[in-house]
């Protein structure tokens, strides 16, 4: 009940929830070349306590939905690429990471806190938003996907 | 009198403080402030040792936290 | 779960504790690992008292930013303190605070009451969650017992979080209980020490003459204590706590072991009477501490200012400066200077033939002084991730005289003597 509430009041603060999710650009990665996809967008740092939680279960996700559709895009936000780069080798990622150092997507997207993810649907609207990463809570993470990928 | 000057200074510096709404950093500028040695009381059991000293050496104590009671060494 | 693989010892501290607690590991996912700071401290005055200190302080993450604290800190004290009576020209005798022996003090030499040894044990836990998306919680108890005193603590407070969690309300409360049954019972305030030097007819006139200036049984103090704190980030180097905390306590506030000489117009002591404290005192301090990253190490600064009604005003500047000298060490010079000015009652000694006051206190703890804390500390990450650190401090506390004037051959005593003290801890975090 909480966690619906909590789903509610994050949704709340999207403007709508049929918001196309902002279309970027970092190194190689165009989020609308994902149009089709399903994408789970995670912000993410090395210094962030439940990021060292949430890698696992990425790469679970990854290797259970992205032959389903389902794309992770993990954005570091490092300043120095160097802490990403140590953090990746102790939490290895099975899916997409990309960098942006100066935080302008971040601010684009207004997160609310370290980590937080955001699902994209197959239209490349934002649906869902979380804040921070709760290991007792990602089987309703999963659910979600699940029913987005169904879509 | 005394002790009203320090509640009105208290106010005003809370209010300052809390007031000040763009002091402060974005949720992804933590790097530094998440690290341990940057938590207020990274230095914990060393205070807590140095606080047992100065509380039986000296008149005053607390101030960080609670002074609380505590030994009868003062 | 193997054993082999469990090298860590405090995984299977933690294991053992949870199957305590009849919870299991595995259900602790989102849980961090137990984790345990424990520190051996000797505290050394020359010619004076010896402190080693013991702390077992255990940290647990339950998840969700849940948290336990457990402490245990085991004390034992010996040597001597000063017991606040005048040094004299001639070789002076006390009776112990039993009552039982006396012991004398020679010419020139600051009386001593070396009776004071104890062993103290405290106990605390405590625990914070959040409330909601803004709000923590924490309540803690803590427990306290040595020979002659007993204290429980009990708090509670409040946090809140605002502006992206950059800004930090707290507010606390806690209610202290302290009990204090002294050796051979509590003086009576101001009255005359007895002292056996073979006036008295039999054993039993003495012991009735000792009995007449003591009360049996506990004495009692409650103490409530306030605090209200902003913490605030300034940007991505600094932050910044801002505290202002009352302290109210009301009861017993002697210190029974304590004494006043009362001198003649000579300077010679003809009578020592025990100390006299009121029984309230209000306490109001202000506390600001900030903290600044520097790419290598961390500048930590603080300065406290406290008042109370016994007209005792404290200035307390306390600065760390962590140096980081590899990403695993680091060394941290560490620098304090604290100044109190006496208490209204404070007097260094009383005059013969001047009505007695109603409450007088000679301890040195209450008088102006300024002190000084120098120290270094050096820590090291293992290779095991465990920390290392050793700590090394000099403490000197000078006493000043705040303009009472030494009447006779008491001018030649020095009334002030300043104490020095060597801290030396080693810690291992785990």
């Amino acid at each position: 009940m909480r966690l619906l509430l909590l789903t509610l009041l994050l949704l709340v603060h999207l403007p709508s929830s049929a918001l196309p999710a902002p279309d970027f650009r970092l190194q190689d990665i165009q989020l609308s070349d994902y149009k089709g996809k399903v994408v789970y967008l995670d912000f993410w740092a090395s210094w962030c306590k439940p990021c060292r939680k949430s890698f696992p279960w990425m790469n679970e996700i990854t290797n259970k939905y992205a032959s389903e559709g389902l794309v992770v895009l993990a954005v570091n936000l490092d300043t120095d690429a160097k802490l990403a780069q140590k953090f990746l080798r102790k939490y290895p990622a099975q899916f997409n990471i990309a960098y942006d150092p100066q935080g302008s997507l971040a601010s684009q997207y207004k997160i609310p806190g370290m980590p937080t993810s955001y699902l994209i649907n197959k239209q490349g609207e934002l649906v869902v938003a979380h804040k921070g990463f709760h290991l007792d809570k990602s089987a309703s993470y999963e659910q979600e996907i699940v029913a987005l990928l169904k879509q | 009198m005394k002790r009203k000057t320090i509640v009105i200074i208290t106010i005003m510096a809370v209010m300052q403080l809390a007031g000040c709404a763009n002091l402060g950093v974005q949720p992804w500028e933590r790097d530094l402030l998440a690290k341990d040695e940057m938590a207020l009381d990274s230095e914990g059991v060393d205070i807590g040792l140095d606080d047992h000293i100065y509380f039986s050496k000296e008149a005053t104590s607390g101030g960080r936290s609670f002074a609380g009671g505590g030994c009868g060494c003062n | 779960m193997q054993l082999k693989q469990t090298k860590n010892v405090s995984a299977t501290l933690a294991a053992a504790s949870c199957a305590l607690l009849g919870t299991s590991v595995q259900a602790e996912d989102n849980s961090e690992e137990w984790k345990f700071d424990t520190a051996i401290l000797y505290y050394g005055e020359t010619d004076r008292v010896q402190l080693v200190e013991g702390v077992f302080n255990a940290n647990k993450d339950f998840g969700d930013e849940h948290y336990f604290n457990g402490k245990l800190v085991i004390d034992t004290l010996t040597g001597a303190s000063a017991s606040g009576a005048v040094a004299q020209s001639g070789v002076q005798t006390f009776t112990r605070p039993s009552g039982n022996e006396t012991y004398t003090v020679e010419a020139g030499e600051t009386p001593l009451d070396d009776t004071f040894h104890d062993t103290r044990v405290q106990a605390s836990g405590q625990w914070t969650q959040p409330i909601g998306e803004n709000y923590r919680i924490s309540g803690g108890l803590q427990a306290s017992k040595e020979y002659d005193y007993l204290s429980i603590v009990g708090n509670g407070s409040l946090d809140m979080d605002l502006n992206q969690r950059n800004t930090t309300l707290s507010a606390g409360i806690s209610y202290a209980f302290d009990s204090i049954d002294p050796v051979g019972g509590r003086p009576v305030d101001l009255s005359s020490m007895v002292v056996d030097n073979g006036q008295f007819d039999s054993s039993e006139a003495y012991q009735q003459a000792f009995d007449a200036t003591r009360l049996q049984g506990s004495e009692q103090k409650d103490t409530v204590d306030l605090l209200l704190g902003v913490t605030q980030v300034i940007n991505r180097r600094m932050l910044m706590q801002f505290n202002y905390s009352l302290s109210m306590s009301d009861g017993y506030h002697n210190d029974p072991y304590k004494v006043l000489s009362v001198v003649d117009q000579q300077g010679l002591t003809q009578d020592v009477v025990y100390e006299s404290r009121p029984t309230e005192r209000t306490k109001h301090s202000m506390y600001w501490q900030t903290k600044y990253a520097l790419d290598q190490g961390v500048v930590d600064f603080s300065y406290r200012f406290a008042t109370d009604d016994w007209d005792i005003d404290s200035h307390t500047i306390d600065s760390r400066f962590r140096y980081n000298l590899s990403e695993t060490s680091y060394i941290q010079p560490h620098i304090r200077y604290y100044q109190q000015n006496e208490a209204e009652f404070y007097n260094p000694f009383l005059s013969q033939g001047t009505a007695l006051p109603e409450h007088a206190s000679a301890d040195y703890r209450l008088g102006k002084m300024t002190a000084i804390t120098l120290g270094l500390k050096y820590g090291m990450q293992l290779e095991n991730g465990n920390e290392l650190a050793f700590r090394l401090e000099y403490y000197q506390q000078t006493p000043d005289n705040a303009g009472f004037e030494q009447p006779g051959t008491l001018a030649d005593e020095d009334l002030y003597p300043s104490l020095k003290a060597v801290i030396a801890q080693v810690s291992y975090s785990f």
